[in-house]
């Protein structure tokens, strides 16, 4: 009886899924996801690749990249400041997210982890969660003191998005999401940078010769512990600059939550993608992303479960462990200590 | 003065107390064999030198200057080059980028790069492929290339006949004798004709400790003196 009563519903919503318009939006959806988790899992698995340290607080760097660009279009940006302008100034607002939140990361290699890679992996386990925890509770404590709620949107970042990009536009019976556009264009601007870095530059060789085996690479005269410093700051300051991009999104927006709801997806790419290898991640985002939009628009228009889209994701991490448990193009044994 | 001197150098592994005073000293311009069985420390001795595993106690001086106590790469950069006992190849970068990243920063590249064709002209014509793909022999002549172009005044080359069909190992044979005209080499070899045909001197270690030395030519492969310590 049941299943004659669903049928009709999953035939219907079948046909809705498979309409040009919705197939656009939800791809555009997925790519736009993809290019976010690409962003900030790059980092996570140039890190892990590199330094064999796992960062928990990788999400907090996106968080305060959300907020730390919000703060820099609030003050940039009035109500009469078009919508060039405002491009301008979040290309302006990335370049201070990138630089600070870099110099963030680097501080954090070099005061705190650096003191742990001859210890135990547990270790640069617990102090990186430590680390988000106090990240974390200190922009709660700043933005709670600024009177912004702390778990809810930034509005007043949000509001300083052109206005071009807050509406769905329609072309020939396809639904174009600008902001999505956008995020794509942006989030493959930057992926293509550090791949462009890692393939064609002498650092970039060096990066990728240390991920692979330090000793040999220090015993080519080559100073891996500034090594591991710029790949740390550099995969923080590519964290921080997606959540800039998250801070104009309304699904995101800049919030405290932000931290830990990037970080578990962006744990899901590194891991599907195979621990430490770049492009494995390239290729585990675009995966991820359009999995995780095409099951949000499902249960959100054909079977209503309140956190399943979530779960999702899971599912292909967990799929991925039982079929290829070293992840797409993971190799055995990765890490740099 | 010598070019590298060993002073009563002790290392450890945790508490496994591997070196218990290795002295040593090797001239410029000199082969020389390190040699004993499997264990004793051989392998150690290279590493403490490149401070990889750092002496807890003794002195290692490198042109009159003490080495224990700096990074790795700053010994690499006083000039002391590794060809490690398992070719350590960065298999997911290509034999050429293996090559470049051997040539000091500084350096002609192109340079270094046209020094490792003419010495390995096979290398040239797989420099495109991943160094992962390489088969036992081709990473040995990579791994003595890459020492080649590091421009280093000591090479310490660790076992590099292991693992080698009989003619490959002729052929490493002969990039080192070509090598050791050009530089000094501290040559740590279980084959004993090839560390023998090689070097001008040689010292035995024994339990981590220097038991014999002397002139290569005062030895030979089957002589009572070496049979009593390398022997199993």
């Amino acid at each position: 009886m049941t299943g004659t009563v669903l049928a009709p519903l999953f035939v219907d919503a079948l046909g809705e899924f498979f309409r040009p318009g919705t197939l656009s939006e939800v791809l555009l959806n997925g790519l736009s996801k993809a290019a976010l988790y690409a962003m900030i899992a790059s980092g996570l698995t140039l890190v892990f690749g590199l330094l064999g340290v796992l960062n928990f607080a990788h999400g907090s760097f996106t968080m305060l990249g959300a907020y730390l660009g919000g703060l820099v279009m609030v003050v940039l940006v009035g109500s009469a400041t078009g919508d060039l302008a405002r491009v301008l100034f979040f290309l302006v607002g990335t370049l201070v997210v990138f630089a600070a939140i870099g110099a963030l990361g680097g501080a954090v290699e070099v005061g705190l982890i650096r003191q742990l890679y001859d210890r135990p992996p547990i270790y640069q386990i617990l102090l990186t969660f430590g680390l988000a925890l106090v990240l974390d509770e200190g922009a709660r404590i700043v933005v709670a003191f600024y009177g912004l709620q702390p778990i809810t949107d930034w509005r007043d970042a949000l509001g300083t998005k052109p206005g071009f990009m807050a509406e769905n536009l329609e072309v020939a019976g396809l639904t174009v999401a600008p902001l999505a556009l956008f995020q794509i264009v942006f989030g493959v601007v930057t992926i293509g940078a550090v791949w462009l870095f890692l393939t064609r530059t002498r650092y970039g060789m060096v990066v990728r010769a240390g991920s692979e085996d330090d000793e040999m690479t220090a015993a080519l005269g080559i100073d891996v512990n500034r090594v591991f410093t710029t790949v740390f700051a550099l995969g923080s300051a590519v964290a921080g600059v997606a959540g800039m991009l998250l801070m104009w999104d309304p699904v995101w927006g800049a919030s405290l939550p932000l931290a830990h709801e990037t970080l578990l997806p962006a744990f899901v790419v590194v891991i599907v993608g195979g621990l430490g290898t770049f492009r494995g991640t390239v290729v585990a985002a675009g995966l991820v992303g359009l999995v995780d939009a095409t099951m949000t628009w499902w249960f959100q228009n054909a079977i209503t479960f309140t956190g399943l889209p979530e779960m999702m994701i899971f599912l292909v991490l967990v799929l991925t462990l039982i079929v290829r448990p070293q992840g797409l193009f993971g190799v055995e044994e990765v890490g740099g200590h | 003065m010598s070019l590298l001197e060993l002073d009563g150098v002790e290392t450890y592994y945790g508490e496994s107390h591997i070196l218990e005073g290795v002295d040593l000293e090797i001239e410029e311009g000199e082969v020389v064999a390190l040699m004993g069985r499997n264990g004793v420390g051989k392998t150690t001795t290279l590493r403490s030198i490149l401070q990889l595993t750092p002496p807890r106690e003794g002195s290692i001086r490198y042109r009159g200057e003490e080495l224990v106590g700096k990074e790795t790469h700053e010994v690499a950069d006083a000039g002391v080059g590794w060809i490690p006992e398992d070719r350590r190849m960065f298999s997911q970068l290509t034999v050429e980028e293996n090559v470049r990243i051997a040539v000091p920063k500084g350096s002609d590249v192109e340079a270094g790069l046209e020094l490792a064709w003419d010495a390995f002209p096979d290398l040239e014509e797989i420099r495109d492929r991943d160094a992962g793909d390489l088969s036992g022999g081709q990473q040995q002549m990579l791994a003595i290339a890459r020492g080649l172009v590091g421009e280093n005044d000591l090479l310490l080359v660790d076992e590099p006949s292991e693992g080698l069909a009989p003619l490959i190992v002729e052929a490493v044979h002969d990039a080192l004798e070509a090598v050791a005209g050009e530089t000094t080499i501290l040559l740590v070899e279980q084959n004993l004709p090839m560390a023998l045909d090689l070097a001008d001197r040689f010292y035995v270690l024994d339990h981590g400790v220097v038991v014999d030395s002397g002139d290569a030519d005062e030895v030979s492969t089957d002589s009572e003196r070496l049979r009593r310590h390398l022997s199993a």
